[in-house]
């Protein structure tokens, strides 16, 4: 080949590069609410934190199946700076590159094929508030719009980052987190225009609200009080005794979902504070917080445009042991011609609606549940209800990190099944009659100090397992059982793959008709974070989220011992898998 | 006498408490409160007004992590019989420990956070003799 051709050669492959790479970037541009509708026509990418808006967390590739996973390495992996209590945040992925949040609310951009950095952001934040607060300093996850990235902070803001070069695009003030001490940990959705965020708060003394911001100026459209509702006359008000509605708690902690045909966005809400009320038996007049409390323990159906409320059903009406409705996912599926939302709860149920939330059908996901005797799976309504009075209580099941916890499940439309972690455990608890505290800056207000139980009522240890089941019945086709309940969302694909994220740190394939590990890599510590599948450069790869040290997984320590009474819980790296 | 709980170990604190916290507007309300008239005189009977108590401080918010009021080890380590100094206790409550606790910075007064280290001093296995 001569100079000429060499150089002519290298020329076409530098412009071609630069081509791709413009066109990359240039397509990158238009994750817009079409494109975002259409989601799973195009499974190379993975654009919101569930998936798409149908939140499956399953992958439409095949590449990497069951007949060859056990041939799947480590195809490069990224260490994330400052990761304290881990990486529990779900990387996004559009047009091969790779976006992803870790604690004190950096993102980070990568080529996802090679890892190679693209950009890096850091949130400028509120040192000194950030080290007052518990639930921090992790991110779950971030939104895709056009154009932009969006990220809610720990000191109460949400960002706009420019999705080609990270800078920061605007930023908005909307909780005023030096009071409340809360901000955002979950990630934002993006529906048509509007970017809709949840403030934690389930433990918190305040109102818990949930926001639409216009994604292209940052400018506040609305806000939605899950405590007693926004408008004034809210019959919901009349469901707080006293003044407890100031102090209810609430929140949406986690990101929703949304169903374009009806323009509907469906998000579940936190707990009311105290957690645990003093009422006990007579909490309809007496305790805490008298009434059922709406909309705390929720799953709320709002428009996006306005942030009116348009449905709602309460799932657990006065909620008296932390087992809120901002865990579960909301899977939207259709069968014989009907359309359903299946949302688990942290008690350990699953409610079938159908989508103006009615419900279709409750069945329960774990065994070892015992703060209601049942729910009733045509109405919803609590059957024998443990209402605990001040005092002592013994194994209280599930315990108060839930049944279910907010590692997301997975549905496959490939053998229709819904796998999903369930955890088995109790705790005994004292309920203590207190005092919100409010001054100088917000405090947790639980209501009760508690211990976890090594042991649970059906003589078994505290445990977990994975679960694959029929989604709307809940029949169960197969169950993996674990020592230890992983804490890391699933997923599964079209490669009849669901990938196990475990606690000890074991990424894991299972047979997705079956349950029969395939394959099995240590990743060297715990996962408490998201797990996707994307394709870049016409190669399919996974991704997870690796680092331990979540709320949840503190327990580990004295629940099991080592591993994890040695596991660091200031460390994080995104590992990719590929063939 | 607004001695909830965990029984002779919660009397014991608020009794201590009642001696010591000269401040009692500390961070368990937003209002002010009425001045204690005497020793005994620890706490209204319900809600705002109440003293500071730190058994309900630990209900409220320091037993997310510290279980049993402090007795058992959760999230957060076992308090009671600690080899921590009560200057190190203090240090820690105001400072926090990244990833780990809150800070609580000025939210104490200097006799709350005695009031505090009196507590986790006097912690015993719960049913034993207090």
């Amino acid at each position: 080949m001569s100079k000429m051709k060499m150089r002519m050669s290298r020329f076409a492959a530098l412009a071609l590069v630069a081509s791709a790479t413009l066109a990359s970037a240039a397509r990158a541009a238009d994750v817009d609410h079409r494109r975002l509708v259409d989601a799973d026509k195009n499974p190379a990418d993975w654009l919101t934190y569930h998936g798409t808006y149908r939140s499956w967390h399953y992958s439409g590739l095949d590449q990497i199946n069951a007949g060859n996973v056990n041939r799947l390495k480590v195809a490069w992996l990224h260490a994330t700076p400052k990761s304290t209590r881990g990486l529990q945040s779900f990387p996004l992925v559009a047009d091969g590159i790779l976006y992803y949040s870790g604690s004190y609310n950096q993102v980070f951009a990568l080529d996802g094929a090679s890892g190679d950095l693209v950009w890096a952001y850091k949130q400028k934040l509120d040192d000194d508030l950030v080290s007052k607060q518990t639930h921090s300093p992790y991110n779950r996850g971030i939104a895709l719009g056009p154009g932009s990235i969006f990220m809610g902070t720990l000191d109460g803001k949400l960002v706009a980052l420019d999705q080609r070069t990270g800078k920061l695009k605007w930023e908005t003030p909307l909780v005023d987190s030096k009071k409340l001490t809360v901000g955002f940990t979950g990630a934002p959705l993006f529906v048509n225009g509007k970017v809709i965020i949840g403030a934690q708060g389930g433990e918190w003394p305040y109102r818990g609200p949930i926001f639409g911001v216009d994604a292209a100026t940052g400018k506040l459209a609305w806000t939605f009080f899950t405590v007693g509702g926004t408008d004034e006359n809210d019959p919901a008000r009349k469901t707080w005794g006293g003044d407890s509605m100031k102090t209810g708690g609430g929140g949406g902690w986690m990101a929703g979902g949304y169903d374009p045909k009806t323009n509907t966005v469906y998000w579940g809400t936190a707990n009311p504070a105290p957690l645990y009320d003093w009422g006990g038996a007579e909490w309809k007049t007496k305790g805490a917080r008298p009434g059922d409390n709406l909309y705390t323990t929720s799953v709320i159906a709002l428009d996006p445009d306005t942030g009116k409320l348009k449905s709602y059903h309460q799932e657990l009406p006065h909620d008296a042991w932390d087992f809120d409705s901002a865990v579960g996912e909301f899977v939207m599926l259709e069968r014989g011609g009907k359309e359903y939302i299946v949302h688990p709860n942290k008690g350990g149920f699953v409610f079938v609606y159908d989508r103006n939330l009615k419900v279709q059908n409750v069945w329960r996901g774990v065994k070892n549940i015992n703060f209601v005797k049942d729910i009733d799976p045509k109405t919803g309504e609590l059957v024998g209800r443990r209402d605990m009075a001040e005092g002592k209580h013994e194994a209280l099941c599930p315990y108060i990190a839930g049944g279910y916890s907010w590692n997301a499940g997975s549905y496959n439309p490939g053998t229709g099944l819904y796998y999903k972690v369930g955890n088995e455990w109790c705790m005994d608890l004292e309920v203590v009659k207190t005092t919100p505290v409010l001054e100088p800056m917000a405090q947790l207000n639980i209501g009760s100090n508690f211990t976890v139980l090594k042991t649970t009522p059906d003589g078994g240890k505290a445990r977990g397992h994975v679960t694959a089941r029929d989604p709307l019945t809940g029949a169960l086709k197969w169950q993996v059982d674990f020592a230890e309940p992983p804490l890391a969302s699933l997923l599964s694909t079209k490669g009849n793959l669901v990938f196990v994220p475990d606690a000890r740190g074991y990424l894991r394939a299972l047979d997705a008709r079956t349950g029969k590990e395939l394959w099995r890599h240590n990743n060297g510590q715990g996962h408490n974070g998201g797990i996707i599948s994307y394709m870049a450069k016409g190669r399919q790869y996974v991704a997870v989220a690796t680092g331990w040290g979540g709320l949840a997984g503190d327990d580990y320590k004295v629940l099991y011992g080592e591993p994890f009474a040695s596991m660091p819980t200031d460390q994080g790296a995104l590992v990719v898998f590929g063939l | 006498m607004p001695v909830q709980g965990a029984g002779g170990a919660a009397l014991a604190c608020a009794l201590a408490l009642a001696a010591a916290a000269a401040d009692l507007n500390g961070p368990m309300s937003s209002r002010p409160r009425p001045a204690a008239s005497g020793a005994g005189m620890v706490a209204a009977p319900d809600g705002a007004g109440e003293a500071f108590d730190v058994n309900k401080l630990f209900a409220g918010t320091c037993g997310w992590c510290h279980s049993s009021g402090g007795r058992k080890a959760g999230r957060g380590p076992q308090l009671m019989d600690t080899r921590l100094t009560d200057a190190e206790i203090i240090a820690r409550i105001k400072a926090g420990k990244t990833g780990a606790m809150p800070s609580f910075g000025s939210a104490f007064s200097d006799d709350q956070l005695q009031a505090i280290v009196r507590y986790i001093r006097g912690l015993k296995p719960e049913g034993a003799p207090q």
